[in-house]
Order: structure tokens, then C-alpha cells, then sequence
């Protein structure tokens, strides 16, 4: 194996891990980062629809209800997410995966 | 007078006794008339002495008037089965008992009732081609008519609705790296789609009630009703309806001048005290006292429905359209 050959193939192993490094430190966190903020925009919106779940009466629920059909994956994600949320903080400290 | 008339009062007043004989008097003077009853206590199946359901049947022996008589609890239940038919359709019998709760928590609600009136009667103005004018004879508790008020609230509220939703969609598309999936597509998403058909719903409604429809109150010659008729038009008013006018049912009538028995002197002093009551309506109520009905001694149907009409002066005739 010649030198250039070595440099070539340590320059290929340096590439793979700074990528992995890139996408694993920078890239998913920030998408990850997306995902949650969407969920919790998703929880903000089935709260809104469905505020007699927590005794807070709504003029609309009547008609929201009609949604329900629709919401099967949303509403089970929901329930999910209420049961394992502990506090807002820990919510939010989930990226940093200590 | 507008297509739409709506008649609300307290329960007991006489709504659908007025409703019905404004109804006949319109029928009379030749328009297509459909008059509508939510109250089931006393309906128009007791006026009309003919029995009434959800489809609008011609009354029999009045030409051009057709009645129907809508029952909020069936309403709620055909609403509940018809979700209920969409959700075995749409979810895994797992997530279906968990969802049929909240379902049901939504129809146990003290506002389904109210909502679910309100939906039958845009559907009713919606598809009222065929007739002249509709009359609604409101159910007495009151709530109908305030929900009738409230499309603008509820239109903003499935506005905000409708934005959190694209809010969270459009954040799962953001997410989806690569060639991964997105949780939720904007395209085509079956709740927005429901969403928008609600808003424009409301929106109809809203659009209707405000330039289509006249609101009357009816209301009983005594202390609790004036201030329950004087908070409901000062409701109705705030969310920009207007009412029409105001009727005065079940008037003391007073005793020929030569009596003076005990009964003659009860019925004169009831007079006075009515009159004093009716004389604030006059003056302080800015809504017209627009008719003045005698009490009368048995239930009002056939001959005595007519003279109740003759008694109304609120006129029949339709608004001639716009562009004539």
C-alpha cells in the first residue's frame, strides 16, 4: 500500500466519522428538535379540541368531536405523550440525551 | 319581513302558540310557509292537533303551510351514530374504546343539545328553497337563540383550531429528513378538510342570521319575564342581531265597566298592574311592542290560532329582492 494510498483511505475513515459526528451532534438534534416542537404544537391543538378531557368546558366540542375518526394516531400519540411527560424542563432537556 | 323569523322567549310564554299563529297568518296572505318547533313539551302537533315529525308535512286544512317538529335528543344521537360510523370505519378496534369516551363526553355536554338544534336549523334554512318564508319556533331554554348569536365565536375558534393544525403539519414536514416520511402531509388532510367545511358552515350561518333573519321575543305581562326578555335582547343586540319587535301574550283581559264584583275588581286591578308593565316595555325597552295578545281560556288551536293571528301586527309581506 503506498502512502498516497494510506492518506487516501484515512482522509475516506476521517470523512465517514466527521459526517457522522456532523449529523449526529448538529443534524438530528435540530431536526429532532423540529419533531418535538411539532408534537407539542400537535398536543396544543387536541387540547384545544378536546378541553372537556380535563373539565373545561368548550362551545365547540360538539363539533369537534366529528374529528375524532381522523384523529386515531394523534389522539393515541397524545394519551402517550401525557403519560411518559414529566415536566416541562425534562421535556425540553430530551435533546441534549444525557 | 325577512324569510327567516325566529320567535324566543322564556319557557311557558307562549312561543309556539305565536309562531304558529304567525305562521297562519303568512300561509293565509298566500306564501309558501314551513313553520319549525324544537320544543317538545308543546308543539305543533298539539296546536295543529295533527302529529309532526322531522319531515315537513302540509298541515291539514291550511293551504301553503307545512310543519315539522325536531327533537334535540334524536339530533344528538343521529349526530353521536353518525361519528360512530365514521370511526369503525376509520380506527383499529383498539384505539375505538378509548376514542368512544371522549366521544360521548362530547354529547353529554350541556352545550350538545343547543348545537345540535342550531346545526337543524341552518340545515333547515339551507335547503329552504321551496318555501316563502320558514318560521322557528325556539326551544325554551333559551340557549338556542344566544347560539345563534355565536357563529362568529365559534368561526373564529375553528379558525385557531384550523392554524394549530397547520402549524404542527408543517413542522412534521420540516422534520422528515431525507427520504423519510412525514408523519403528517398538508395535502389532502382529512381534519383540515372537516375543519373548512365547519368554517364555512358558521360562516353561512353568520351570513344568514344577520341579514336574512328577524328575531321576535315573546313575552308575558309580568316582572321576571320583562327582565328576562330585557337581558335577551340586550344578548341578541351585542352580537349584532337585531330584534324586531316585542309580543305581549297573555293579557288580563279587563271586566265590562258596569261589574264590580269580586272577580271584576281582581281582574281590574290585574289590568292596571299589566298596564303599568307594558307601559315601561313602551317606554323603556327600545324594541316595539309589536302586538298585545288576551289571555285566553282554553289551548289555542283552529278558530282562536286565527284570531291570535289577526291579533300580531307583524307584517307577512316578503322584502322584494335586492336587485328588484
Amino acid at each position: 500500500m503506498t502512502l498516497a494510498d494510506r492518506i487516501e483511505s484515512f482522509r475516506r475513515t476521517l470523512e465517514e466519522w466527521l459526517r457522522g459526528l456532523y449529523h449526529g451532534m448538529v443534524t438530528h438534534p435540530a431536526y429532532e428538535k423540529i419533531e418535538k416542537e411539532a408534537e407539542d404544537a400537535e398536543d396544543a391543538f387536541i387540547l384545544a379540541c378536546f378541553p372537556d378531557a380535563f373539565g373545561i368546558p368548550s362551545p365547540v366540542s360538539y363539533y369537534t368531536a366529528e374529528l375524532l375518526p381522523y384523529l386515531e394516531n394523534e389522539f393515541e400519540a397524545w394519551e402517550r405523550r401525557l403519560w411518559d411527560r414529566e415536566s416541562y424542563i425534562e421535556r425540553k432537556g430530551q435533546q441534549y440525551h444525557f | 319581513m325577512e324569510r327567516f323569523v325566529f320567535f324566543g322567549g322564556k319557557g311557558g310564554v307562549g312561543k309556539t302558540t305565536v309562531s304558529c299563529a304567525y305562521a297562519v297568518q303568512s300561509a293565509r296572505d298566500g306564501h309558501r310557509t314551513l313553520v319549525v318547533s324544537t320544543d317538545p313539551a308543546h308543539s305543533v302537533t298539539d296546536v295543529f292537533d295533527q302529529p309532526f315529525d322531522d319531515d315537513a308535512t302540509p298541515v291539514e286544512g291550511i293551504e301553503n303551510l307545512e310543519a315539522m317538529q325536531i327533537d334535540p335528543e334524536t339530533e344528538v344521537t343521529r349526530h353521536l351514530d353518525e361519528i360512530r360510523r365514521d370511526l369503525s370505519e376509520q380506527v383499529s378496534a383498539a384505539m375505538v374504546n378509548e376514542i368512544n369516551r371522549q366521544l360521548e363526553m362530547a354529547h353529554d355536554t350541556p352545550g350538545a343539545y343547543e348545537s345540535a338544534l342550531f346545526d337543524r336549523f341552518i340545515e333547515v334554512m339551507r335547503s329552504a328553497e321551496p318555501y316563502d318564508r320558514v318560521v322557528f319556533d325556539t326551544s325554551p331554554t333559551g340557549s338556542t337563540l344566544r347560539l345563534l348569536g355565536l357563529p362568529e365565536l365559534l368561526e373564529g375558534w375553528i379558525d385557531r383550531l384550523m392554524y394549530k393544525r397547520r402549524t404542527s403539519i408543517d413542522l412534521f414536514e420540516k422534520a422528515a429528513i431525507g427520504n423519510n416520511e412525514p408523519r403528517r402531509v398538508m395535502d389532502g388532510d382529512p381534519v383540515l378538510a372537516r375543519l373548512q367545511e365547519r368554517k364555512e358552515f358558521f360562516e353561512f350561518a353568520g351570513a344568514t342570521l344577520r341579514e336574512e333573519a328577524a328575531f321576535f321575543f315573546v313575552l308575558n305581562p309580568d316582572e321576571l319575564s320583562l327582565n328576562e326578555t330585557e337581558r335577551a335582547v340586550e344578548a341578541m343586540t351585542e352580537s349584532g342581531l337585531s330584534v324586531r319587535g316585542l309580543v305581549a301574550n297573555r293579557l288580563t283581559p279587563s271586566p265590562d265597566d258596569d261589574e264590580d264584583g269580586r272577580g271584576a275588581r281582581y281582574l281590574r286591578e290585574r289590568v292596571a298592574t299589566e298596564e303599568k308593565r307594558l307601559r315601561r316595555v313602551r317606554e323603556e325597552f327600545e324594541t316595539p311592542l309589536v302586538a298585545e295578545i288576551e289571555t285566553k281560556t282554553s289551548e289555542v288551536k283552529g278558530d282562536l290560532l286565527v284570531e291570535v293571528a289577526r291579533a300580531l301586527d307583524i307584517e307577512t309581506a316578503l322584502d322584494a329582492p335586492e336587485s328588484a
